[in-house]
């Protein structure tokens, strides 16, 4: 930034000269065209006829997906707007789970819509301004329009998830992908116990009975090979391990499972000791005694009796002699997760000594562990469990590739079920929602008074978004099919206003995704959960009103700190 | 007043030097430069700085003195004004726009009046006596004393600072938070406090104190934890509680423990290890006999049990610690039904233990050379709990029994826009503290600083000497905020500032009872017209007000005084 001095000096340095700055309308016509870019990409994966996108990585790797979050984190951008609109979709994968398409795709709606305003010069704030108004109305409008769901309704719940995972990839094998889902996220549900008042009330929002811990106790395990209909749920967990030794049992019923955390191998203090050693016999004793070590804790082990024995340290040679003489299947190196896992399923508590194992920390909710091979590789599973509050998800498919993507759709589809077990109110999908919140935006926007009118008219409009992009996607003539829906929506208005009555037309009409035809979404059965599609709303909205204020872009300025 | 030619000075430096106006007009011009890039962020209607840096992280915000601060500013003057913005930042919190913008004018009106011929010094003498009338005006006529502040006038105060900011939409929500936070870590200030007080808001505030039980307000027993996902309005004050960023170490540790009425949950923080004992760097144990070695084994493992019986004995029911816990500790914690946490930040824990009235305690050592954990060092709350908050977990601490603490859980779309609220909840933290130590508010909007102006150049009438003009100057350059106000609004500038001119020249020069309430006449940048700010809400404490007064001013004198810069140029590395 260089101002011009007196006539006869140089101009006066005021910043680094490195870096660059645009401001005014410039930035912000430049900040809607970033966003417009982003959203742009990730146009054609939405709905149920959506494409996929296959990207290289600089390593080599490829990714083939249409998660809108997984797309942009693989996109090298470098706009910082681009950036702040990739964040979102990130916030909204860890938020909600889903939905990560939707949310770019209308906050880029919300940006395009602003340009003109922009380009009229409105005032940023005037627009920020109405956008705001439009989104607690269109808030209000959602929760009228919601619908609640009993969560032990499996058939509603099927096709709650079908609607969520039908854009995906695995399509073809729906059903066992949403009974999948289900299984798993129902397994994984605990009740949780409360405290009896409840402090605060800002923590009133947080208290769900439910605990649903799908990144700990669901744990997907991919195994190249097989078909996608091999694919299932396990009541009780597996992971990828084989016996220390070969000798040891293969097939257990009802074992006793004993979990430790700690090596059963000599292992020196964490102090630092040396031993000097002046005789012969002493090095012999020093020997003895580390034999004796590993003896002692085996045999404290093998006092309670355990079938199998898992410890997620190392087991000695010596070890694993003593187990196998006392008919013990032993395991070593499990992870820490997989461990707290078969905790969870069979009711074990996890044992850091010896010492110190009690009767009540043997674990016998298990009904069958077995040793299978699959492929070359040797798996142990725990099955049949009384009471699994853990379960292990294995994946089969032909390639690394489909497997993950099979795995990111899984994860989608679970996210669903958890969301609505949390939240039991659903509505409408195929559009239908981003129609109904339209149009009644378009009816509140009439009345509005004062500048705001046209920023709030905008965010409606944005709205339509959605069921354009679903129509455009499935190849039928967008305006035509577009036209259609917002008039029945409106007809829904008019039909509830001749009735003379103040009362809100419920419209689920929407857009099938795979036909493109018009089709209510009450009949067909396609409903999402309520949380994201307030969540996606929300965030659109709030980066889209966040981006509109910025006036000023400075960039290349030193990162200072550190 | 010849500028000397540089080379002919004969000063046999090795670099370059400028001296009389043409540093002068240097200095001016990047002061100025630098006030333009704030000057779009100023008022209800300032808009947002982008600011990326050559990694390209991305900084949105609004706050004068982070985007100075973010800003390689390189000229020596401008940095003057840099370093203006971050003491405003530090002393009050608030309003570092407008003390960038007012210094910047205030030197560019001196350097109008150096070149008419007016001597560096009498300008500063100028701006001093101005500055003087400016504080003691404000201090008689513009201050609204309020002995006894409703929550009304603190959020309406919290409300006007974060007007501009990205939350502003959202004041009403965030403004009522800020004022129950503040008023939650209240604190029945000690001797000393009340005479640093004394010392620093000089003035009518002596009045009220005198009234009133004077309290303090330490913001930083205010937490504010950051969290992305769901919307702004999902924020959460947590009163009387307290958020860690730490999630319980083991799965299989109870998720919430709860106290009854009369036995409260007991927190022990520690600030130690709780692994398995080691010797410490270089002490060697040298034993004869092997089977010592297995002792010493089992000696390193008993020790940290032992240390843990100690805590839970003592009643703990909840361990947080700053450094680590081995899998092998875990397991007492589980079975007793301990919620344990580790690797919790240090500050947190720190302030965690002034809120529930515990200690952090770092040594089992007690004086007898034994080890002890004293009961006494346990902080206590009525529940805590893990709450999963987006993808990860927190432990809120319910009810803190010691003196208050508060946490502020922000949610919002990203990253970004969570900083920026951070910073602006900070400033609006900072006003309701100012406004709750002082009692005293102004009107805002443009208000005070029109009053100023009017008055000022009433004043200016009464000299006789040359200052008269320079405070003339000084009257014109307070306008500045006014108009900034209005041309960030996009209304007509000199219509505006003429009216609200107008009206504070009737309201202090008519003895008609009516027109008194015109000296709270603003700027309304919404609607475009001017009104009575006071009634409207738009306050500001007066002490800010003052300071940020007082600052801009020193700021403008210290860049004026100087005649002569030499650069020496970068000495020749071996």
């Amino acid at each position: 930034m260089a101002s011009q001095g007196p006539p006869g000096m140089g101009p006066v340095m005021v910043l680094n000269s490195k870096t660059q700055r645009t401001h005014g309308r410039q930035a912000q016509l430049g900040n809607i065209a970033a966003a417009r870019a982003v959203a742009d990409i990730i146009r054609s994966t939405l709905g149920p006829r959506s494409m996929l996108k296959m990207l290289l990585d600089p390593m080599g790797g490829i990714v083939i997906t249409n998660d809108g979050n997984c797309i942009l984190r693989e996109v090298d951008v470098s706009h910082p707007t681009a950036k702040s609109m990739i964040e979102l979709s990130r916030a909204q994968d860890e938020e909600v789970g889903d939905g990560t398409t939707s949310v770019i795709i209308l906050a880029g709606e919300m940006l395009i819509n602003a340009e003109p305003f922009a380009r009229a010069n409105v005032h940023p704030t005037v627009i920020v301004r109405g956008y705001n108004y439009a989104l607690q109305e269109a808030l209000s409008i959602c929760e009228k329009l919601a619908l609640t769901v009993d969560v032990k309704d499996t058939e509603r719940m099927k096709d709650l998830v079908q609607s969520c995972i039908g854009t995906k990839f695995s399509s073809r094998w729906n059903d066992i992908m949403i009974d999948m889902a289900l299984k798993a996220v129902l397994t994984v549900a605990r009740e949780t116990p409360m405290p009896s008042l409840l402090p605060g009330d800002g923590s009133s929002m947080y208290s769900q009975k439910m605990e649903v811990d799908i990144k700990r106790y669901a744990k997907v395990e991919k195994i190249p090979g097989g078909e996608i209909s091999d694919c299932t749920v396990l009541s009780g967990v597996m992971f990828n391990k084989d016996v220390t030794h070969s000798k040891m049992r293969r097939r257990i019923e009802n074992p006793r499972i004993l979990l430790l955390d700690t090596p059963l191998e000599y292992k020196k203090g964490e102090s630092q000791t040396n031993v000097e050693i002046t005789d012969e016999e002493d090095w012999n004793t020093l020997l003895k005694m580390e034999e004796e070590y590993v003896e002692n804790m085996c045999m404290e082990i093998i006092a309670f009796k355990p079938d199998i024995v898992i410890t997620e340290k190392g087991v000695s040679d010596l070890a694993q002699h003593y187990f196998a003489k006392a008919d013990i299947t032993a395991f070593r190196r499990l992870r820490k997760t997989d461990n707290n896992r078969v905790a969870r399923a069979t009711g074990a508590t996890i044992v850091s000594r010896t010492d110190e194992i009690r009767e009540s920390d043997i674990g016998t909710g298990c009904g069958l562990f077995e040793m299978r091979k699959i492929g070359e590789e040797y798996f142990a599973f725990f099955e049949e469990c009384k009471e699994p509050k853990a379960c292990t998800v294995i994946l089969r498919g032909g390639s690394k590739d489909v497997l993950n993507e099979i795995e990111r759709n899984l994860t989608d589809a679970m996210q669903v079920v958890r969301n609505v077990v949390f939240d039991t109110r659903l509505l409408p999908g195929g559009g239908a929602t981003e129609m109904a919140v339209s149009t009644g935006l378009r009816r509140a926007g009439l009345k509005l008074e004062g500048v705001q009118q046209g920023p709030f008219l905008a965010v409606g409009e944005a709205m339509e978004v959605i069921p354009r992009t679903l129509a455009q996607n499935c190849g039928v003539s967008v305006i035509r099919t577009v036209t259609q829906l917002r008039a029945k929506h409106a007809a829904a208005y008019e039909e509830a206003e001749q009735d003379g009555k103040d009362i809100f037309p419920k419209c689920n009409w929407g857009i099938d995704g795979t036909t493109g035809k018009l089709v209510d979404m009450d009949e067909f059965g396609i409903w999402e959960p309520f949380s994201v599609k307030i969540q996606t709303i929300k965030t659109a909205v709030e980066s889209a009103c966040m981006i509109l204020r910025i006036d000023d872009i400075v960039s290349g300025s030193k990162k200072k700190g550190y | 007043m010849e500028a000397p030619n540089p080379s002919s000075t004969g000063l046999f430096i090795n670099g370059s030097r400028e001296t009389g106006q043409d540093v002068r007009v240097g200095n001016v011009t990047a002061a100025l430069a630098v006030a333009n890039i704030v000057k779009t962020s100023l008022g209800p209607v300032g808009l947002d700085k982008m600011l990326v840096d050559d990694i390209g992280d991305v900084l949105i915000t609004n706050d004068g003195a982070t985007i100075l601060k973010s800003l390689e500013v390189e000229h020596p003057a401008a940095r003057v004004l840099v370093d203006l913005a971050n003491l405003q930042d530090q002393e009050v919190g608030d309003g570092t726009t407008s003390v960038v913008i007012i210094a910047s004018e205030l030197l560019r009106r001196g350097n109008d009046l150096v070149k008419n011929g007016i001597h560096p010094t009498t300008i500063i003498s100028g701006y001093r006596t101005a500055l003087k009338a400016a504080v003691s005006y404000i201090k008689k006529e513009m201050v609204v004393n309020v002995a006894d502040l409703g929550d009304e006038h603190l959020i309406n105060a919290a409300k006007t600072s974060m007007s501009s900011k990205i939350i502003g939409k959202e004041s009403e929500f965030f403004a009522r938070m800020a004022v129950d936070a503040v008023k939650s870590v209240k604190m029945n200030a000690t001797q000393a406090d009340l005479a640093g007080y004394e010392a620093m808001s000089e003035g009518p505030t002596a009045i009220a104190s005198a009234k009133k039980q004077r309290s303090k307000y330490p913001l930083s027993a205010i937490h504010i934890l950051k969290a992305h996902g769901k919307s702004s309005t999902e924020s959460h004050l947590i009163d009387g509680g307290f958020a860690i960023n730490a999630m319980r170490a083991a799965q299989g540790m109870p998720t919430f423990v709860e106290g009854a009425p009369d036995s409260p949950v007991k927190i022990a923080m520690l600030d130690m290890n709780l692994q398995r004992h080691r010797m410490g760097m270089g002490v060697q144990v040298i034993v004869k006999d092997p089977a010592e070695i297995e002792n010493i084994k089992r000696r390193e493992m008993d020790i940290t049990k032992e240390r843990i019986r100690k805590i839970i004995d003592a009643g703990a029911r909840v361990v947080l610690t700053t450094k680590g816990v081995d899998d092998l500790c875990m397991k007492y914690f589980v079975e007793a039904g301990i919620i344990c946490a580790r690797r919790c930040n240090r500050e947190d824990l720190k302030r965690l233990a002034k809120a529930t009235g515990g200690k952090v305690v770092t040594t089992l050592a007690d004086m007898e050379g034994n080890e002890t954990f004293d009961g006494e060092c346990l902080g206590a709350c009525d529940s805590v709990r893990e709450v999963r908050i987006g993808d990860g977990e927190m432990l809120y601490v319910y009810g803190c029994a010691g003196h208050g603490a508060s946490t502020i859980v922000l949610r919002g779309a990203n990253e970004y826009m969570l900083d920026e609220m951070d910073r602006a909840l900070h400033d609006s933290l900072c006003v309701v503290k100012r406004m709750l130590e002082s009692n005293t508010l102004v009107p805002g909007g443009g208000a005070a600083e029109a009053g100023l102006s009017v008055h000022l150049d009433d004043y200016a009438n009464t000299i006789k000497t040359r200052e008269q003009m320079v405070i003339q100057e000084y009257a014109d350059a307070l306008l500045v905020i006014p108009k900034t106000l209005s041309v960030n609004a996009a209304k007509d500038s000199s219509e505006l500032v003429a009216k609200l001119r107008s009206a504070h020249a009737r309201g202090q020069h008519s003895e008609d009872p009516d027109d008194a309430g015109l000296k709270f006449t603003g700027l309304d940048l919404v609607e475009g017209v001017i009104r009575d700010n006071l009634a409207a809400g738009v306050v500001e404490p007066a002490i800010s007000k003052i300071k940020s007064l007082r600052f801009a001013t020193e700021a403008a004198i210290t860049i004026l005084r100087i005649d002569d810069r030499i650069t020496l140029n970068p000495s020749q590395g071996q």
